[in-house]
């Protein structure tokens, strides 16, 4: 393999408790006092009273809007990290409450109107830095929980490594919420006296809130080089929902691979700024993996969550900027709130804030469904400017489709098709007697519809693929995320007066929770993404796994599906959960690179802010173009497609979502059927089947931006 | 046995099979046998959702390691368990 472009880090920005802006963090990081208390953002009563977290305050948000808290946290941030430069052209978010904080209120006071819910999506964060920002390219929101910031940093190094943009602003943002307080308060998992990782009386995370961005480039412009995002390393536990590996076998893995992908030795690392959380089972997990990858000599090492609090999905951002800070001011970062070090732990953490030069760092992240992210960051080269690889912008490579499925009101792929060529509508919601039966019940007993649908889609894509391994790559796509169990978590909490509520349903509402799930069903240690971006997240996961078998990966699966939830679904996204096209569904696919054998190919083309940016493109005979025009945008839906005439050279345009129904995931079904039908030769959407001479088809998402992917045979 | 006893027993074994949704009956929970592991499949999580009941339908805090050990040994240590800890109930 060509050597890989080196990726710089050319401005940083931060909001956590304790430090609102960089200049603060170095402060905060030389001499560390800590102000855990009850959280102010909403109230707390009863058994909850004195239970601290670790709340931002202070900001100065008369320049953001009227937007939630997450959107303004990371917009503050996100402004400062670019300061002054050029916008950049694509931006990877990595959030897991996202304007839920909103939804909460509005959910408590009754509201049934969908204007209170509409940041509730986790891509109206980075949707709103794009607008803020004018932000022409990819829109990217990762979501595995507290690993989510440090995926999105491994996601923004692998898009820039493909050449597909040359700025990328990456980082991660979560705000204080009732459903993440409360649900580690009902995992038992919150200290009360705040959090004191490493110690040997440790009694849990204290939850936290923030934001970081890095901004990212391999051809910097002029400003500084501030340091280097050397390597980065995935995982997944394949283990457990939400415990970790107890020998921290997948933290090891990850750990190892982020350093293989710097091209250095555990040796070289001068300093690690733990995951750190606290909890009894985390620290000493993570304790066991670094003695696993480091050996007998140890590097210096901390968390720094005895300072800021563990801010969840921003985490792996937040102490990305600590990590820098900490190499440009020569200052290893001190292990707060620590009393007695665990000597079943068998670390020497730093105590105190020490000066030293540190020319490279190893930052750990690792969340729910055992989902592990690793980060190498390097001080910058002494001389510059610096020699690097150049990167050749060109398309991502088709992959071939070596199994696929999908489930719709109809069934499954084959019921679907023929009900199509039938002239029939495959538009509802997917019967349970079509995905009940493809997992053992036992092992779906605690799940819900959104990852039982995701696991059936998975079991069955899997075993017509032929593959007998578990996947190299895993990326799951969904709007919503699983909607039955953060409506049962919210209701439970909300009916005791916020006492009370189900862990079950607190772990199962995480984004990745299916993702997780499917891990274990298949043994699948690769890495594993969860992709939340509208009506974009099959594109986006796509996207992932794209770029994971670009880099390596034998095979990817690839799925992305919604489940319906009877009270949510109509108040998130009205227009599609409501009236005769509200469906559920989804589809899955097992990618591999592009071989002789015959079959459909399929590949991500791009995500754009509008439709005539797709004439930048070339464009290849298409037979036809698959538009998905989601109803929330049908006002604008024949304007939008004159464009696409307009943009596209002439050729069919065929409106899937009439035939195959409203949701956010439909792309993905969609995909499944035309792969179908370019080895067939016709495609079934219309009320004559519509003839593919050249075998292939533009399929585009035409939400607040537009996905594009091809599919041919 | 007391009839205390007896009307709690049930009443525990029918809030087991419905908190953590087993495919069993309730009668056929052995209220003798260990609730956690393998007879049940009763994990880590499925333990916090019982702790979670009991504090809310019983007012009974299962909040360190070793109450957990005690109350959850068997379907009859933990109706023991919350016979010796509920508070006294209003008249």
């Amino acid at each position: 393999m060509s050597p890989q472009p080196r990726i710089f880090v050319t401005g940083i920005g931060v909001v956590c408790a304790g430090a609102n802006n960089v200049a603060e963090l170095r402060a905060l990081l030389a001499s560390p006092r800590r102000d855990f208390r009850s959280p102010t953002v909403f109230p707390c009563q009863g058994a909850t009273t004195n239970l601290p977290a670790a709340e931002v305050t202070g900001l100065d948000t008369s320049q953001v809007g009227e937007a939630p808290r997450t959107h303004r946290l990371a917009l503050l941030a996100a402004r400062e990290a670019l300061g002054e430069g050029p916008p950049p052209d694509a931006i990877v978010l990595g959030t897991t409450t996202g304007g839920i904080f909103a939804t909460e209120t509005a959910l408590q006071a009754g509201s049934a109107s969908p204007a209170d819910y509409r940041y509730h999506g986790l891509d109206t964060v980075a949707l709103h830095l794009a607008d803020a920002l004018n932000v022409r390219g990819p829109v990217l929101t990762i979501s595995t929980a507290c690993s989510s910031a440090a995926v999105a940093m491994s996601v923004a190094q692998a898009l820039l490594r493909a050449g597909l943009a040359r700025r990328v602003l990456a980082g991660g943002a979560d705000a204080l919420c009732r459903l993440t307080f409360h649900g580690f308060r009902t995992l038992q998992l919150l200290a009360p006296e705040g959090c004191t990782p490493l110690d040997t009386n440790r009694a849990g995370m204290t939850v936290g809130e923030g934001a970081g961005f890095l901004v990212l480039e391999p051809t910097p412009d002029k400003r500084p080089i501030l340091a280097l995002l050397s390597g980065t390393g995935l995982s997944c536990d394949a283990y457990h929902a939400s415990s970790p590996h107890p020998e921290g076998a997948g933290a090891a893995q990850a750990m190892r691979r982020a350093l293989e992908d710097a091209g250095i030795e555990p040796s070289a690392i001068d300093y690690v700024n733990l995951h750190g959380t606290g909890t009894v089972d985390n620290d000493a997990a993570e304790a066991k993996a670094i003695r696993q990858v480091f050996g007998l000599t140890l590097p210096a090492l901390s968390s720094t969550k005895g300072l800021t609090g563990h801010p969840l999905a921003a985490a792996g951002a937040i102490e990305a900027v600590i990590s820098v800070v900490a190499m440009t001011e020569g200052l290893m970062p001190a292990n707060t709130g620590l009393d007695i070090v665990d000597p079943r732990l068998g670390l020497s953490p730093v105590l105190a804030p020490t000066r030293a030069r540190i020319n490279a760092v190893l930052s750990n992240s690792f969340g729910f469904g055992g989902n592990n992210a690793c980060l190498v960051l390097s001080a910058p080269p002494a001389k510059l400017p610096v020699e690097n690889p150049k990167v050749v912008s060109r398309p991502l490579p088709a992959l071939r489709i070596a199994g696929s499925a999908c489930l719709t009101a109809m069934g499954g792929l084959d019921e679907t098709w023929n009900a199509l060529v039938a002239g029939q509508s495959a538009a509802g919601f997917v019967p349970d007697a079509a995905f009940s039966k493809a997992v053992q019940a036992a092992f779906v007993r605690r799940l819900k519809r959104l990852p039982r649908l995701i696991l059936a889609l998975a079991q069955t894509a899997h075993a017509t693929s032929g593959e007998r391994t578990p996947p190299d790559f895993i990326a799951v796509g969904t709007a919503w995320g699983p909607l039955a169990e953060t409506q049962d978590f919210l209701r439970k909490l909300f009916e005791t007066a916020e006492q009370f509520s189900s862990p079950t349903d607190f772990i199962g509402s995480v984004h990745n929770a299916p993702a997780g799930q499917v891990a274990l069903l298949l043994g699948a240690t690769a890495p594993n993404l969860t992709c939340s971006a509208g009506d974009r997240s099959f594109s986006q996961a796509l996207l992932c796994a794209s770029l994971g078998v670009a880099a390596g990966a034998k095979s990817a699966l690839v799925i992305a599906a919604e489940a319906h939830e009877a009270r949510l679904s109509p108040l998130f996204d009205p227009g599609a959960a409501t009236g005769p096209q509200a469906s559920d569904g989804g589809a899955a696919f097992v990618l591999v690179p592009d071989d002789a054998k015959p079959g459909p190919r399929m590949r991500w083309l791009g995500e754009y802010r509008d439709l005539k940016l797709l004439q930048e493109h070339p464009t290849a005979p298409y037979d036809a173009i698959l538009a998905g025009v989601p109803a929330s945008l049908a006002a604008d839906a024949a304007e939008r497609l004159a464009e696409l005439t307009a943009a596209v050279s002439p050729c069919l345009l065929v409106t899937f979502r009439d035939r195959l129904g409203q949701h956010a995931s439909v792309g993905a079904t969609a995909a499944a059927l035309a792969a179908r039908a370019v080895l067939e030769g016709a495609l079934p959407f219309a009320s004559t089947p519509i003839p593919l001479p050249n075998k292939r088809l533009l399929l585009l998402e035409l939400g607040p931006r537009v996905a594009a992917i091809e599919v041919f045979a | 046995m007391t009839e205390q006893t007896d009307s709690l027993l049930p009443e525990l074994a029918r809030k087991l099979v419905e908190t953590l949704g087993l495919d069993m009956a309730p009668e056929s929970v052995d209220p003798d046998a260990p609730l956690i592991g393998a007879g049940l499949g009763i994990d880590s999580i499925d333990t916090l959702e019982l702790v979670v009941m009991i504090d809310k339908d019983y007012g009974v805090k299962i909040d360190n390691r070793a109450a957990g050990v005690e109350a959850f040994a068997s379907l009859n240590a933990l109706a023991t368990f919350i016979r010796q800890h509920r508070p006294a109930s209003p008249a």
